[in-house]
């Protein structure tokens, strides 16, 4: 490397040489240009090899998915707003552009930016939302045109970085606002459009500057050599290096004209370190410091961001506010002295506030319990090379606001429980999934919001106690012959000779036992007695049988055991086997991925929604009933000193020994959650299912504001009145009478009338009763 | 007394189902008409919230049946199999397992429209037209489907299905997309989840059966296509 510069140092000194020494000279000379010119056409390869290949890599970008706009939609006006803001939409008092909304009372008025989605381009467009209660009651055009459907873009919600961790939004030049060119060559390069790689004029003024403040307040490179520097060279700093650099320079504008040279500084330039992430490009800077793109971008916006330019570090905005103003307001002040805005314009953009967004907030990569699971899916469709470095665009169901409900309804529970002793030591695992689609929507890898480590949502794998006991009672119910909800079991204490020769004696919770119960009650109190006689009447591998086509893909042994729960899940596969008994009997793998699009807009990949009907929906009909005994009776009561009572819900409390694991799983008709606490160390904790993974449960369902469940009867049910007593066949006008769902021909004959005291409104009922 | 029957036809519906189910599938209890005249108002209105706040334009596939009309203005549509009482037997004959969630192979040729049944989305008959959003997106997958990219049919269709879960045309027409994507064992899966919705709307019944039976046929089992299509025949 230092060949060519004491060859060069020595072909000037040629021309001082005297004349004896000219022959040396001019053969020494022409060795020296002849290493130079080789150094060149080195240097040449190197600079165009790199610059028309492909220039950069960049990680996959993983999006939530879009929010969906239409009128009866279930939409809160604040949690739209939440998501506006965390696209960085600006609240402007009127709309003029994309990324602008103006909010007067319910009428929001919005100009979404367009996206390319799998389906098709999504236009940017100018549209109206009504909101009258927490729905969507109104959407149009702007213009008052017609509008069906629409949706926003989505919200990017991370990356997947390679070692390196460099990360950018490629941009094009014709994307960029205004200003950005005019303010970057003003600060960084006045002579950039004339120069021809190096600029001896702005050395100059650069050492006079220099010189006379005595500072070093300004460098001499062009936007060129930076670029260079950047892309091809070491931070070294050494005389060989510029050099170096100042030929490259030169190469690079020989065969690329100016606005590939700028285009490539625009995305190549380093404006800050987000941890391990190194963020690069004005692109990427944009939609880190302001959520916005960068086309967006206002005057001082632009200035602020090509301020950072000369220390990402020194002037960071969210670290350093005043020193990034003061920064900010001096190119501002230098634009409308050099004229390219007025000074009114200046002045204007100096009176803005930075308008950097806190971090935090629901976008910038803030979800990694869910990224790991996005994660997890596409290794197993992708080598890491294509997800790190082909800007894959992965879209996802992440619902960023169902999963902020979730966070808060986890910390807020906790914080609530904190008083009992041992709670501090709780960790948590919860999953959110929509059962209709069998789309995940939030997920939770414990306690710590953002934090990136043990995912328990899908690793923590522990005995779920109570919550098997749907598969027990679905067993049953599939035999409608033997069994209906009415059905008479024995709630009391009996042991069994396992197959390894141990006795087992079953428990109940509360060490009593019950005596003759309906079968429903025995899983409506979760009680161990009346359900494992009647597992064990079933057959222990019947209940695994079911187990199985819920879902479940682990081998549990056949032991007795297994009925009350002691095979181990975790939240990810409950939620997957509360799931098909959510969606009336029909399976769904669990989705987080929707589709994959290439870095162009490409359709590459497309996760389809799939199902397969696992039970027949009568069956599910009468266990769902059950479930939602459980929450208006049962052990899941609690939620209705917090919930509306018309808020149909079903589910089940799960608790391990001594109270290792705390669990709650249950469902709406459009959302289902599964929660699971306890220690990492697997020690007791002081919650059962009950008073700890159902209140966070409870908190979440109250912020969800889910659709009641109401699961369409099935033809082969009939609803029939008994006697809450004695389980005979009733009548709607008898005292004690209750309607409870029957497989066709299980149910009990109907019983006579009560006469006239029947109340008016159960007539009807009384009628339909009869004539089935 | 008719009991007597029970057995007997139990024993037949059973006895069907095992001669004519394919390996793995369960026969659907067909839903040949609601159990009670007040729950159809509920049924298919998947998109719109019965209390949203303004009133969508209806969706005539509620009413064609007059809600409130109390006992059946709709005569019972039942085939034998329905009234059979009990339906163990084909359904705990199931295990699961078998050739679930096959991939979508690779497109096959669309089959065109001509294959699609009366009454498929192209043009639905006056009483089961949709309202807005649902409609706009069966309308774009449509002409996805029409310019041969299936799978942002698909995609567009699945979307639909996103915003209204339980409006039995969505499904319908995600089945016949699947169906001319050449996953058979789907398409009869999400004909039958539009059957579960479609109580009260005896042609979308027709429609959905008619499905069942074709990808029935693709999957090498005539004789459930043909059960299928006697359902078919009996919806209408």
């Amino acid at each position: 490397m230092t060949r060519p510069k004491s060859s060069r140092s020595r072909s000037k000194r040629r021309s001082r040489g005297t004349r004896p020494w000219l022959g040396w000279a001019v053969k020494l000379g022409l060795v020296g240009l002849v290493v130079f010119a080789g150094f060149a056409v080195y240097l040449d390869a190197v600079v165009q090899e790199k610059f028309s290949g492909k220039r950069w890599t960049v990680p996959a970008k993983v999006y939530a998915r879009p929010l969906e706009l239409f009128v009866g939609e279930k939409l809160a006006k604040t949690d739209f707003l939440k998501e506006l803001d965390a696209l960085g939409y600006r609240r402007e008092k009127s709309v003029d552009g994309p990324g602008g909304v103006s909010v007067a009372g319910n009428n929001i008025e919005l100009y979404s930016r367009g996206f390319q989605f799998y389906e098709g381009a999504e236009p940017a467009q100018h549209v109206r939302v009504r909101f009258s209660g927490d729905y969507v009651a109104g959407l149009s055009k702007a213009n008052g045109g017609k509008l069906a459907v629409a949706r926003l873009e989505p919200m990017l919600i991370g990356g997947l970085y390679p070692a390196h961790q460099e990360d950018r939004v490629l941009i094009k030049l014709d994307q960029v606002p205004p200003y950005l060119v005019e303010t970057l060559v003003a600060v960084e390069d006045r002579e950039f459009f004339n120069h021809f790689g190096v600029s001896p004029k702005s050395i100059a003024r650069a050492i006079w500057v220099n010189a006379s403040s005595g500072q070093l307040r300004q460098g001499g490179s062009t936007l060129t050599q930076q670029l260079v520097k950047n892309f091809y060279l070491t931070n070294e700093r050494s005389l060989t290096r510029k050099v170096i650099e100042a030929m490259m320079a030169v190469l690079l504008e020989l065969h690329y004209d100016k606005k590939d040279i700028l285009e490539a500084y625009l995305n190549e330039v380093f404006l800050g370190q987000d941890g391990n992430r190194a963020v690069h490009g004005f692109g990427l800077a944009s939609q880190y410091f302001f959520s916005q793109p960068l086309s967006e971008l206002h005057l001082e916006q632009v200035a602020l961001l090509v301020g950072m330019v000369k220390g990402p570090t020194y002037y960071n905005p969210r670290r350093h506010p005043e020193r990034a103003k003061t920064r900010r307001d001096m190119i501002l002040d230098l634009l409308a002295a050099q004229g390219v805005v007025t000074p009114e314009q200046a002045a204007a953009a100096k009176a803005r506030p930075l308008g950097v967004t806190t971090r935090g907030n629901m976008s910038n990569g803030s979800f990694p319990a869910f990224l790991d699971l996005v994660k997890r899916q596409l290794r197993q469709d992708y080598r890491d090379e294509d997800l790190t470095e082909e800007g894959l665009r992965i879209f996802t169901s992440f619902d960023p606001i169902m999963q902020v409900k979730a966070e808060d309804s986890l910390s807020e529970t906790l914080k609530r429980l904190s008083g009992r002793k041992g709670v501090d030591k709780v960790e948590a695992g919860m999953v959110v999934t929509n059962p209709e689609t069998g789309e995940v929507q939030a997920l939770l890898g414990g306690r710590q919001r953002n934090f990136a480590g043990f995912n328990r949502a899908i690793d923590a794998v522990r005995p779920i106690g109570s919550l098997v006991k749907p598969a027990v009672y679905l067993t049953a119910l599939e035999r409608p012959s033997q069994y209906t909800l009415t059905s008479f079991i024995k709630d009391q204490a009996f042991s069994v000779k396992g197959q390894d020769g141990q006795v087992w004696r079953p428990q109940n919770y509360d060490r009593k036992s019950h005596g003759t119960i309906y079968l429903y009650q025995g899983l409506v109190n979760s009680y161990n007695l009346s359900t494992s006689k009647l597992g064990l009447e079933l057959g222990v591998p019947n209940v695994l049988k079911t187990l199985a086509r819920l879902g479940v893909e682990r081998e549990w042994p056949a032991y007795p055991s297994m009925l009350l729960g002691a095979g181990s899940l975790s939240p990810m596969e409950v939620a997957g086997m509360y799931q098909t008994i959510a969606n009336g009997g029909f399976n769904t793998p669990l989705r987080a991925i929707r589709s994959v699009l290439t870095a162009e807009g490409e359709p590459l990949k497309r996760y389809p929604f799939q199902i397969q009907q696992r039970f027949d929906a009568g069956s599910i009909y009468l266990l769902q009933s059950a479930m939602q005994r459980v929450m208006r009776e049962g052990t899941g009561r609690s939620v209705y000193s917090r919930l509306p009572r018309s808020l149909n819900l079903a589910g089940k409390t799960g608790t391990s020994n001594d109270s290792r694991d705390s669990w709650f799983a249950g469902f709406s008709q459009d959302v289902l959650a599964v929660v699971w606490l306890g220690r990492d160390d697997n020690g007791p904790t002081p919650l059962t299912g009950a008073t700890g993974a159902l209140q966070v449960w409870t908190s979440f369902m109250a912020k969800a504001d889910p659709l009641p469940l109401d699961m369409p009867q099935p033809d082969n049910v009939v609803q029939a009145w008994i006697d809450a007593k004695t389980g005979q066949g009733s009548d709607s006008s008898c005292p004690n009478a209750v309607q409870m769902p029957y497989i066709r021909g299980s149910e009990p004959a109907p019983g006579p009338g009560c006469g006239i005291q029947a109340p008016v409104d159960s007539v009807m009922d009384w009628v339909r009763g009869w004539m089935n | 007394m008719i009991k007597w029957l029970i057995p007997v036809i139990t024993a037949s519906a059973v006895l069907a189902g095992c001669a004519s189910v394919p390996n793995g599938s369960i026969p659907v209890v067909d839903a040949g008409a609601p159990a009670s005249a007040n729950r159809m108002d509920r049924v298919g209105g998947g998109a719109a919230p019965a209390n949203a706040p303004q009133a969508q334009p209806q969706d005539s596939g509620v009413v064609v049946m007059v809600p409130g009309a109390v006992g059946g203005n709709q005569p019972l549509t039942t085939s034998p199999i329905t009234t059979g009482p009990i339906t163990t037997g084909p359904i705990t004959n199931d295990s699961a397992g078998s050739n679930i969630y096959s991939q979508p192979s690779a497109p096959q040729a669309p089959t065109g429209n001509s294959a699609t049944p009366s009454g498929a989305a192209g043009g639905l008959s006056a009483d089961e037209q949709l309202d807005g959003p649902v409609l706009a997106l069966l309308t774009t997958a449509q002409q996805q489907q029409g310019g041969g990219d299936l799978d942002g049919a698909a995609s567009s269709l699945e979307r639909a299905q996103r915003i209204a879960p339980r409006e039995p045309q969505v499904l319908y027409r995600l089945a016949e997309v699947r169906l001319a994507q050449g996953d058979a064992a789907q398409a009869e899966q999400f004909a039958r989840r539009g059957l579960s919705y479609a109580g009260g709307r005896p042609q979308l019944q027709a429609s959905l059966w008619d499905l069942v039976a074709q990808a029935r046929e693709k999957q090498g089992d005539p004789a459930g296509a043909a059960q299928a299509r006697e359902r078919a025949k009996v919806a209408l």
